[in-house]
């Protein structure tokens, strides 16, 4: 029971991983990234059709790009026309939507669900493990373990080499940076695609890595979950994995309970009201802790 | 002094002007100047506010095209198209406001941008680390690179401003008036620092208003007036009075005050307790300032002067202790309530608080005061009375404007700060909370805003003067109060101690 929830704790919790990073690394550039779940919807959407009597790994790369381009196309507009991050990001999320929504009625005279047939879905990894430790982490999608490594990866980028470095600074501070030769547009510019091609990765992984259709349902407001992890990992890739972490299991609870008698429309919100009260809990916190300090100051 | 002269004559110019002239519309902002910085030599641009120094450094740095004239980079005319341009020859400037980034550490602002490197791109931090001390050693000041910007003492952060131009190749450094965020131990380190790097064959041109300093350091001092060179010559032999005449054109003489005579106390702060939380935490705050005396407060910036201003004028709460104005507790008024027993309030951002720069002068001298019988009737303003009024207001205080309908924007700093001034004197106040009174005012204006304040004293005023600027402090308090970290440190009598003592205990020395 509990190997189970835990194992589909980091199935639901790889796409936040995936995305979340992604907001992480546009937020340290200096943009805050409303636009994610649109970019998500994007990649599920291109990967499945690329995975059809295709390839998981060029759907992988088709859906990294889509999305990518997206994220690029929505920093431009902030750093060359001077548009409002938050209207640009939201907007951006109605565009894609109803982009994709023409696209199934247009191209597949289907609304809102697409089946394809020969799916190429994304490879699960076996490990010989023994026990619960084999139940949890066994059987996982490619992607999994990408997005795992990519939280460390990110780390480091954005302590230890210069890029991460200036990714920062520009992010910061935009004026200074570009009084010493940087170039915080391009920047910017740089780290939306970065938060789109991961955004898209994080689509891919539930179209082709969970179910293997599409639905334009299928982020479930995740991007907006990522979004309050990032936020809430204040910059930091380990602190965000685990906001993101806490979302899945909540979601993987919640998954359990249905079919239990409860009402499964409130069981579904449980995981999203569990991380409001978690992150205000922490929230609060933090501000008893910063009243602490300054009172020992005094 | 005599070997120095030696080496400064085979010593080639490194950075020059000739001829250089910029007008914005009708005003001339830099008039056919000529000057040369030689290398390894200190030298400081002095003037009074409005006198070109910032349009001749924007000039220098590739930040505006000269109408006329030419820049000199080693002998050699040279036209900088971009501040890239005047970086590649060298030139590299530290202005007023700091550029380094917070949430960066010092070592990471240091080499931002130019950062040693293993492979991978990843940053090589033992020779990171091995460039910043070298460069600190040069420098001979110490500075913990761990400390992330917002951490580090403000001497700490300016000295890394200097030494990543350095780190990033530049040989002559401009410094706009490096001192003004600096307690006098502090400055004297900043002098030191830039002696060093002078002995290491950096050119370094310094902007100052600040006499003694330029004094202490230069070798070489230009002048400027009007936009205008007023003269280009070495230091030695020049003393204070003299540089003060050059500037001006004119002697200025400081007002002198009379002795004060307290009376009753006019506000009390009794044990206050307020701040925390990204404020300056207060414990047991008391200080009490009485009719006819100017108390100053001396501290290095962020140690409570903004919290004394805020808890004064009510824009701040005090969780505990009583603030009494004339005898009435006011701890919870509002400032408007406080204003009406008799509160003034010189903002120290005159800009944004003390004034509203697109609303005519008239109005400005009304603001707070336009309820009041002699401007309103039956809530109707009554335009003949203000206007009266402000011809009055702007005679008295010999503000320079074409007329009282002028928008506040288009005057001078000076100017501004007397229309500010001459608003919150208006109606008797009883205490007059002057935070800055002189920051942005040249020296004309200072002294005239100085005659005002202690005016207002001699008239029985008492008067809660806030300052950056130490020399302001001694000039007018009858009693100067040190603070530090939300502490009383010293008080010191009018001439009770000389500026070095007070310096330390606005570094928290607590005085016997």
């Amino acid at each position: 029971m509990i190997t189970e929830i835990l194992f589909s704790a980091l199935v639901m919790t790889t796409p936040l991983v995936l995305a979340s990073l992604g907001g992480l690394i546009h937020r340290s550039s200096g943009i805050v990234n409303v636009g994610l779940d649109g970019m998500m919807l994007l990649g599920a959407l291109v990967a499945l059709i690329l995975a059809s009597g295709g390839n998981w790994a060029v759907a992988l790369v088709g859906a990294a790009l889509s999305a990518g381009v997206a994220g690029w196309l929505m920093s431009l507009g902030i750093t060359r026309l001077s548009a409002n991050e938050i209207i640009v990001g939201l907007g951006l999320n109605i565009a894609i939507a109803g982009a994709v929504r023409f696209y199934l009625k247009a191209a597949y005279g289907s609304s809102g669900n697409l089946r394809l047939p020969d799916v190429s879905r994304l490879p699960k990894i076996d490990l010989p493990l023994p026990g619960p430790f084999g139940a949890v982490l066994s059987g996982h999608s490619v992607l999994t373990w990408i997005a795992w490594a990519l939280v460390p990866l990110t780390a480091w980028v954005l302590t230890r080499t210069a890029l991460g470095l200036r990714l920062r600074a520009c992010g910061t501070s935009a004026v200074s940076s570009a009084a010493i030769g940087l170039h915080p547009k391009r920047m910017r510019e740089g780290a939306g695609f970065v938060a789109g091609a991961l955004s898209g990765l994080a689509g891919a992984y539930l179209s082709i890595g969970v179910v293997g259709l599409f639905n334009e349902g299928i982020t479930g407001g995740r991007g907006f979950i990522a979004l309050a992890a990032f936020y809430f990992g204040a910059n930091r890739p380990w602190a965000t994995a685990a906001c993101a972490l806490l979302f899945g299991i909540f979601d993987a609870v919640q998954i359990r309970l249905q079919g239990r008698g409860f009402p499964a429309e409130l069981i579904q919100t449980l995981p999203y009201i569990m991380v409001c009260v978690v992150l205000l809990l922490l929230g609060l916190a933090a501000r008893r802790r910063a009243e602490g300090k300054a009172a020992s100051h005094g | 002094m005599s070997e120095m002269k030696q080496a400064d004559a085979a010593r080639g110019p490194r950075l020059g002007g000739q001829g250089l002239s910029k007008s914005f519309g009708p005003l001339m902002a830099n008039d056919r100047i000529d000057f040369v910085a030689r290398r390894g030599t200190i030298h400081a641009i002095v003037g009074g506010n409005g006198a070109g120094k910032s349009t001749l450094m924007n000039i220098l740095q590739g930040l505006l095209t000269p109408d006329a004239g030419t820049v000199l980079v080693n002998g050699a005319p040279v036209a900088f198209r971009s501040p890239n341009d005047a970086i590649r020859a060298g030139i590299g400037m530290v202005h007023q406001e700091f550029t380094l980034i917070p949430g960066l550490t010092l070592l990471e602002n240091l080499i931002l941008g130019a950062e040693p490197r293993r492979g991978l791109g990843a940053i090589d931090r033992q020779a990171a680390e091995a460039r910043a001390a070298a460069l600190a050693e040069l420098a001979g000041v110490r500075i913990d690179w761990s400390l992330t910007e917002e951490d580090a003492p403000v001497h700490m952060r300016q000295a890394v401003e200097i030494l990543r131009l350095i780190y990033r190749g530049a040989d002559v450094l401009i410094l706009d008036e490096p001192t003004a965020v600096l307690a006098p131990p502090q400055i004297r380190e900043l002098l030191a620092l830039m002696r060093n790097l002078r002995e290491k064959g950096n050119t370094i041109l310094f902007i100052s208003h600040k006499l003694d300093e330029v004094l202490a350091v230069a070798d070489e001092v230009t002048v400027l007036r009007s936009g205008r060179v007023v003269v280009s010559r070495p230091a030695e032999g020049l003393d204070k009075a003299e540089l003060a005449r050059l500037m001006t054109g004119e002697p200025v003489e400081a007002p002198t005050a009379k002795p004060a005579l307290p009376g009753a106390a006019v506000l009390e702060l009794d044990r206050i307790g307020a701040g925390g939380e990204g404020a300056v935490a207060f414990q047991d705050f008391s200080l009490t300032l009485r009719a006819g005396e100017i108390v100053g407060i001396a501290g290095v910036a962020g140690n409570g002067q903004d919290e004394i201003v805020g808890l004064v004028s009510g824009m701040m709460p005090a969780a505990r202790g009583a603030i009494r104005l004339a005898g009435q507790d006011i701890t919870r008024h509002s400032t408007r309530e406080r204003r009406a027993l008799g509160l003034a309030y010189l903002s120290p951002d005159r800009k944004k608080e003390g004034l509203c720069l697109d609303a005519s002068i008239a109005d400005n001298l009304i603001a707070s005061h336009q309820h009041k019988p002699r401007f309103a009737a039956q809530g109707f303003l009554k335009p003949r009375a203000i206007a009266d009024f402000a011809a009055e207001r702007v005679a008295a205080f010999e503000i320079k404007c074409a007329s009282p309908r002028q928008p506040v924007r288009a005057l001078s700093g000076g100017n501004q700060q007397k229309v500010a001034m001459a608003r919150e004197l208006y109606d008797n106040p009883r205490v007059l909370l002057a935070c800055q009174p002189t920051r942005g005012v040249d020296i004309r204006g200072i002294a005239a805003i100085h005659e005002e304040i202690l005016g207002f004293r001699d008239s029985g005023g008492a008067v809660l003067l806030i300052s950056e600027e130490l020399e302001e402090l001694v000039q007018l308090s009858d009693r100067i109060v040190t603070i530090y970290s939300g502490r009383i440190t010293g008080e010191f009598p009018r001439g009770g101690a000389g500026m070095e003592r007070i310096g330390r205990t606005m570094l928290g020395e607590v005085a016997a």
